[in-house]
């Protein structure tokens, strides 16, 4: 009794367990007809080139049919037919011209006969067509894989409730339905969504273990009274690779890559893998809830506004895997995770986040406050363990989060340290600017796979001060002389204007007057309205290094050089000439005649006389008159100086 | 949690828990599965002869014995085994590396000591390639040349 007993567990354990081989309980088929018999096998080596067979039930032992290795047994010449499909983990046994002994129970299986590698499959032979195609859809999933099963049922269920529901003993134990109800068993890892079709829906389970394993029905209606069902068979095998076979202790913690655990306030990074197929395709992570998965962020640069700055998705195709990192994690980000991508085929992954309580390892202030144009600092301390990790600074966008590094030739006021006796990672910002206002993350990253991250939001105020930008656009200009000097010069010739870089001169205001002495009243042409320049943004033209021979001044205070405006107790010297106005017809004296001595004026002199030349040449270029002066501009320069 | 060696159906008494959830009554789980000398463990709740209201733990323990096999079974030539040994102490031994996580890392860790890594095969573990060498005698030379005991299991793909 005992023994039999233990046969009876035996039988039932190859089904669970050491039964990789899966087919179809029952197949039927009409008298002289054929029928064609699938069986799965996991795709390992050893399976891919092992013998597979098709074999009679006996007493003892197992008859074989017909075998890959060339085998048909005798009576069944010409009737049988086995195809292997190793790539795809499928083998087919065709058998044709059905006779009513054909009846009975076969296996179909890999290896020798038998042994625990085969698949009970019985075989029915009617006369006529009243028989009762019995469709089931077979699902072959690998273990801790996903799987999506597709039920259509035409228009006239477009509207009616769709559920799934597993075989149990006392019926059929609902799973989930287009209410929103979904078993606790189920929860996190199953996906009810409608597809295009009027009346046809898809369900996708992911983490299938072996309990998962059985017979389903997806329906319209309630299962007992209404609708339409189809019967589905699922069975979960085990790959290469994967867990020791089926082990599962009691007080072993579930395979660890399904649960992700984080810190609160800290950061977690989760990898989903995707098939070759799902390369280029529109790839997104979504967290599950009862009715559906709200998208979190995708590869489009579409990022859920709840999770702005602390969300960020990296795709490396070479190892077909998708990286998602989140931090600044709360209470209230526990729950399920699904990486999606639009290839319905695509192997789907959950994990669920569970959020503990502990602390971050990347420690630092959450908030720094800048203004526009100071320098600015965002730290970031790291433990002991990171030493040796790869640690990085970068800035969040909708896209992804860009490294910021210190050798990026444009943002030269960056750099970014390590100073390895306090453990911190610092970003520098010698000068803030607007546009640095934002999320950045620093983060660790080991052997390529990015580890914990700390989130820092900069924020940038302040009106732009103090420093300039010097272009040459901007005109600047005129000194504005307050109050005007009176009676300064009496020359009256180009106004004296110098600033940096400026090639127009700007006369201001009624009543100043320019070093230059130069009245303007009568000006009729029309100068343009420069901002008054304050004194002190004045750059000094001192430094400027012009390599003028002083002999080419005649009088160059004639060219209203004198900086030192309404200060009369200076003594001015002049460069050649006596500060007459010069005149006369264009090129009647050429300059060299009237060569005096080598003046000694002041190198600011002969600095501001340059620009003075600046000036003139602007005013010649602009085809000025004198208008209203006594001077006339001197004599063509030909482009002397 | 150390093997007992028994062979009937009766285990270690436990008391029924409540709030048992209805997905595991049928669930056995895998405690040994042991390719090399071909014995399978499994352990299941079932409800107790005495008192059916109770759960005792129940475990089965199956073994194949290849009556057929050589003493080493590397090497054809070796006279056949007709000493077969079990041992739950050295069968429940998970020597096998698992993946746990400590703080956030995954390690690759050994679940039990002493774990002798030359363990006797009775039978050929299905993934695992087997060979031998032999005398080949050709155009009157002989040459020592490896065959494949288990062919199915020795292609490189």
């Amino acid at each position: 009794f005992k023994h039999f007993c233990l046969e009876i567990l035996l039988a039932l354990f190859f089904q669970l367990f050491l039964n990789p081989i899966f087919g179809p309980r029952e197949v039927s088929g009409l008298l002289d007809g054929s029928v064609t018999v699938k069986c799965f096998y996991p795709q390992t080596t050893v399976n891919k080139h092992d013998r597979k067979y098709w074999c009679r039930e006996a007493t003892r032992s197992c008859h074989t049919v017909v075998s890959s290795n060339g085998y048909v047994a005798p009576g069944y010449q010409g009737r049988v037919a086995i195809t292997d499909f190793p790539d795809q983990g499928v083998f087919l046994v065709n058998v044709s011209g059905l006779g009513l002994a054909d009846r009975g129970s076969y296996h179909c299986g890999l290896g020798l006969n038998n042994r625990a590698l085969s698949f009970q499959v019985k075989l029915d032979v009617s006369e006529g067509s009243g028989c009762r195609a019995l469709l089931s859809f077979l699902f072959y999933v690998e273990l801790q894989g996903s799987v999506t099963i597709t039920c259509s049922f035409g228009q006239d269920y477009a509207s009616i409730r769709k559920y799934l529901c597993k075989m149990e003993k006392s019926g059929c134990r609902n799973i989930i339905d287009t209410y929103g109800k979904v078993d606790d068993e189920y929860a996190g890892r199953i996906l009810l969504s409608n597809e295009n079709t009027a009346g046809s829906y898809s369900i996708m389970i992911t983490q299938l273990g072996w309990q998962d394993a059985g017979l389903y029905l997806c329906g319209a209606g309630v299962y007992g009274e209404s609708g339409e069902t189809k019967e589905v068979d699922l069975h979960v095998y085990e790959g290469q690779g994967a867990l020791p076979q089926g082990l599962k202790t009691p007080t072993w913690v579930p395979f660890i890559s399904h649960t992700v655990l984080g810190v609160k306030g800290g950061s977690v990074t989760i990898e989903c893998r995707y098939d070759t197929k799902g390369r280029s395709s529109l790839k997104y992570w979504c967290k599950w809830r009862k009715n559906g998965c709200s998208r979190i962020i995708d590869s489009n640069g579409f990022v859920s506004d709840l999770y702005e700055g602390r969300v960020a998705m990296y795709d490396n195709p070479e190892n077909n895997t998708l990286t998602v990192i989140l931090n600044r994690l709360a209470d209230s980000d526990s729950g399920y995770y699904w990486c999606m991508t639009n290839e319905n085929r695509e192997k789907k992954t959950s994990k669920e986040l569970k959020i503990v309580d502990g602390e971050p390892s990347l420690t630092g202030e959450e908030e720094v406050e800048a203004s526009v144009g100071a320098p600015a600092q965002l730290a970031c301390s790291y433990p002991c363990k990171y030493y040796s990790y790869e640690k990085y600074w970068c800035k969040w966008t909708r896209s992804g989060c860009t490294p910021v590094e210190a050798s990026d030739q444009s943002r030269a006021e960056l750099n970014v340290d390590c100073d390895k006796d306090n453990k911190t990672i610092l970003l520098n910002f010698d000068d803030v600017a607007l546009t640095d206002q934002g999320w950045y993350w620093c983060g660790v990253k080991h052997k390529g796979v990015y580890g914990e991250t700390k989130a820092v939001q900069l924020r940038v105020s302040g009106e732009p001060r103090g420093r300039r930008e010097v272009s040459p656009v901007r005109a600047t200009a005129a000194w504005d002389a307050p109050g005007g000097c009176p009676g300064a010069r009496g020359s009256e010739h180009i106004p004296a204007a110098p600033a940096v870089g400026s090639t127009r001169s700007l006369a201001r205001g009624a009543g100043g007057k320019e070093p230059g002495g130069r009245s303007r009243g009568d000006r009729s042409s029309p100068v343009p309205h420069v901002p008054a320049l304050r004194p002190a943004d004045l750059v000094s033209v001192g430094s400027y290094r012009t390599n003028i021979s002083m002999s080419d001044f005649e009088s160059a205070k004639e060219y209203g050089a004198n900086d030192n405006a309404c200060m009369k107790g200076t003594q001015e010297t002049q460069i050649g000439g006596d500060g007459k106005s010069r005149g006369g017809p264009a090129g009647a004296e050429p300059l060299g005649e009237r060569r005096p001595s080598l003046p000694q004026s002041s190198k600011e002199e002969a600095d501001v006389a340059y620009s003075a030349f600046l000036l003139q040449a602007s005013a010649v270029a602009q085809g000025r008159g004198a208008g209203g002066d006594t001077a006339a501009p001197p004599g063509p320069w030909d482009g002397r100086m | 949690m150390s093997c007992k060696t028994f062979f009937s159906d009766t285990g270690i008494a436990y008391p029924v828990l409540a709030g048992y959830p209805q997905s595991y009554d049928d669930e056995e789980v895998v405690l040994v599965n042991n390719k090399c000398k071909c014995v399978t463990v499994t352990s299941k709740f079932v409800p107790s002869k005495e008192n059916p209201e109770e759960e005792i733990l129940e475990r089965n323990i199956r073994i194949i014995v290849p009556l057929k096999s050589r003493e080493n079974i590397s090497d054809p030539t070796s006279p056949l085994r007709t000493t077969f040994v079990y041992r739950m102490t050295d069968l429940c031994k998970k020597c096998d590396p698992i993946e746990i996580e400590l703080g956030g890392e995954i390690y690759n860790a050994q679940q039990s000591t002493s774990c002798d890594d030359t363990e006797t095969c009775y039978t050929y573990n299905r993934d695992k390639c087997y060979t031998t060498t032999f005398p080949f005698l050709y155009h009157g030379e002989r040459k020592i040349l490896q065959a494949a005991l288990t062919p199915a299991s020795c292609y490189a793909e």
